[in-house]
């Protein structure tokens, strides 16, 4: 499904992925776990391609295709999602029309049918009932006056209607409380199939308690410097990443 | 941005006298035409003072930026003749609404509908004994473009609203440019009486290059409520200057609002007169600009009583290098205590070169009142395009939404939602030739 090769890649002309390589397979949730400036959202970004984060070496395919030269559009169109650490606010444009918009847009670009008014709101419901939340929400602007938990809310709403292959959680614990942390999970949790995988970035052990990974990387100095399995994140969280600090210099 | 603004400004095209105005018709082939002396009167003025004073120069206070270059080119001709069938008029704004029509600034009642109980119509020329509000026009010296409006006087009318009337439906005055680049110089006062309610939707439309000069009233007698909103619905050969005092009687309200696409050049000044106590007055508007286009709102809101408030509520985008100027002035006098004045501008530029230029101001001589600003000028939101097309939103379209959903926030002050839709519709379809030629522009890439 996605695998990355030797990826380096610079923001502002300052290398941060320097000779990262992973695969991930259809229906494996693997974490990525590492200390603050490690490259974790770095990485996030370049696989979205957002402006500014720029490839220089390495390979990236996703659904078989090189996506390093893709606009965001075409690679969401893929099947790629990226859930925000930090979800923007979007004033004036209420949750409902980017919904639609978004859903449409990646029909379109996949040559299927628009969705109709009237089908787009009986999905939109279903979602909304299957996560618990509240449809109060859909109506005020994207993410406009939501707290942290809401505004993660959002993002598993926007996961869940979307359906992507290859959905990608970058912080998503970061400012949640325990019970804001389990809705989410759960929301998550509910998305897992065979054909769905999952890449979550994240600093603390904690959410991986909630949504088991398959497989755990540690990143430091903008490399993968150990892989293993769901124990790796437990003994993280008894040494910290002192060792790796240490391993990369 | 401002002195980028002056650099591009060739004051010389602009330094221009009343003989430096090819297209300018002596005035005085209109005499003779049986105008009222009053008519006549406000003619010789106003065409005095124009020959001395010209159009206004980036000297000027109040003229610094906005471009009346495209007004001076050749060829703007008043009375040039020209006509329009029943059937070539755009379809009414609002079904069900009334229409007085005016073709090249002359009323044609022939095109237009009955007009219900409580309204009267009377042609300018028609007004023997003219009321204050249509014949004191202020200090022409340091107002060229009201000089020239004055010393063209003929074409126009006064609308009444009788007093403790509500017009249910809305009356639309659309004014039609028709004929080979007509230059057009109505005056138009629209009386509201004491407890009375209109709607009124003023249109200005039009193929081909014209020049619209316009001097409108409003009077809101007491406890009076009026809506009067403005759609300059143009092309981008068309110039439009305008001047609208609004002047608001005791606990009288107004809400009024103008969108401007269709321009070469522009400026709407708006004078909000609040001249008694609890008045709510309020102006607002949108532009969307691109190409060389310019436009310029200028506003004055005026308290001269206690207990008023004012709101002044614009925002606009520019594109390639076309300009926009907003200048709005909140003035409290001495004994208007406890207003409440707003004004708010925000630009988006989505071009290098695009420019706005704001200038707000506060003059307060009372001491309990309660008066903000604010002004803003930006590019597009970045982080929100990429979350936008992170989401498989292809840029174009993204840019787009994001477009549309700034400029939707001034519409939702709107109290009629006919109304709002209708400005919305402007948006979209200007949003639309944007998203296409951004696409053809990605193509092309």
């Amino acid at each position: 499904m996605l695998k990355i090769e030797n990826l380096r890649a610079t923001v502002a002309d300052r290398e941060v992925l320097k000779g990262l390589s992973l695969e991930i397979k259809p229906g494996e949730v693997h974490a990525i776990m590492g200390p603050n400036g490690s490259g974790k959202s770095t990485l996030s970004y370049v696989l979205s391609g957002r402006d500014g984060y720029e490839v220089t070496d390495g390979s990236m395919e996703f659904m078989g295709q090189d996506i390093s030269e893709m606009e965001p559009e075409e690679r969401a169109a893929l099947g790629l999602f990226l859930a925000f650490q930090y979800p923007v606010e979007i004033p004036g444009v209420t949750t409902t029309t980017f919904l639609k918009t978004a859903l449409n847009a990646i029909r379109k670009a996949n040559g299927e049918k628009e969705l109709d008014p009237a089908s787009f709101l009986k999905l939109q419901k279903q979602k909304l009932t299957e996560l618990g939340m509240s449809a109060e929400m859909l109506k005020r602007g994207v993410n406009v006056g939501f707290s942290g938990g809401e505004k993660k809310r959002n993002e598993v709403l926007q996961l869940a209607m979307l359906q992507p292959k290859l959905a990608i959680l970058d912080e998503t614990d970061s400012g949640l409380d325990i019970d804001a942390l389990k809705v989410v999970a759960d929301g998550v949790n509910a998305l897992r199939s065979p054909d769905r995988s999952f890449l979550i970035i994240t600093h603390y052990q904690r959410l991986l308690d909630y949504i088991k990974p398959d497989v755990v990387h540690v990143l430091a100095q903008g490399k993968i410097q150990k892989t293993g399995g769901a124990e790796l994140a437990l003994e993280l969280e008894k040494n910290g990443y002192a060792d790796y600090y240490g391993e990369a210099a | 941005m401002a002195q980028a603004a002056v650099q591009n400004f060739k004051p010389e095209a602009a330094a221009v006298h009343a003989d430096a105005l090819p297209w300018l018709t002596p005035a005085q082939n209109l005499s003779g035409d049986g105008a009222p002396a009053w008519i006549s009167a406000l003619r010789d003025t106003g065409a005095a003072s124009f020959a001395v004073t010209g159009l206004p120069t980036p000297a000027w206070e109040g003229w610094q930026y906005t471009n009346l270059r495209p007004m001076t080119a050749d060829g703007f001709r008043f009375d040039a003749g020209g006509d329009v069938r029943a059937q070539d008029l755009p379809e009414a704004l609002l079904p069900d609404s009334h229409r007085i029509v005016l073709v090249n600034g002359r009323l044609r009642p022939d095109l237009g509908t009955a007009l219900p109980d409580g309204v009267k119509l009377t042609a300018l020329m028609d007004v023997s004994e003219p009321e204050e509000e249509l014949a004191t026009v202020g200090d022409l010296a340091t107002s060229p473009l009201l000089a020239l409006n004055c010393a063209y006087m003929r074409d126009g009318f006064v609308l009444d609203i009788a007093p403790h009337r509500d017009i249910a439906r809305p009356i639309e005055i659309l004014f039609v440019a028709a004929g080979d680049a007509p230059a057009t110089y109505p005056r138009v006062l629209y009386r509201l009486g004491e407890n009375s309610g209109a709607t009124l939707l003023e249109r200005h439309s039009g193929a081909g290059a014209h020049l619209t000069n316009l001097y409108a009233g409003v009077v809101l007698k007491q406890a009076a409520r009026g809506r009067y909103y403005r759609f300059i619905d143009d092309n981008d050969a068309a110039v439009h200057v305008s001047r609208t005092i609004v002047r608001s009687h005791k606990a009288s309200d107004f809400q009024g609002f103008s969108s401007v696409s269709g321009v070469a050049a522009g400026r709407q000044e708006f004078g909000l007169q609040l001249l008694d106590r609890g008045i709510s007055s309020s102006i607002g508007g949108i532009y969307m600009l691109k190409g060389r286009q310019s436009h310029d709102f200028t506003i004055l809101a005026d308290h001269f009583d206690e207990d008023g408030t004012s709101v002044q509520h614009f925002k606009g985008v520019i594109d390639d290098q076309a300009r926009a100027i907003f200048q709005g002035k909140i003035h409290v006098h001495r004994p208007a205590q406890k207003t409440d004045g707003y004004q708010s501008h925000h630009a988006l530029l989505l071009s290098d070169q695009a420019e706005a230029s704001a200038k707000p101001e506060l003059e307060i001589y009372a001491d309990d009142v309660k008066c903000s600003h604010g002004a803003t000028a930006g590019m597009l939101d970045t982080e929100a395009l990429f979350y936008l097309q992170s989401r498989g939103i292809p840029a174009a379209e993204a840019k787009a939404l994001l477009i549309r959903s700034f400029l939707n926030q001034v519409l939702e002050k709107l109290t009629h939602d006919d109304v709002r839709a209708l400005y919305a519709a402007r948006i979209a379809e200007w949003l639309g030739a944007e998203v296409e030629a951004d696409m053809a522009e990605e193509d092309a890439a």
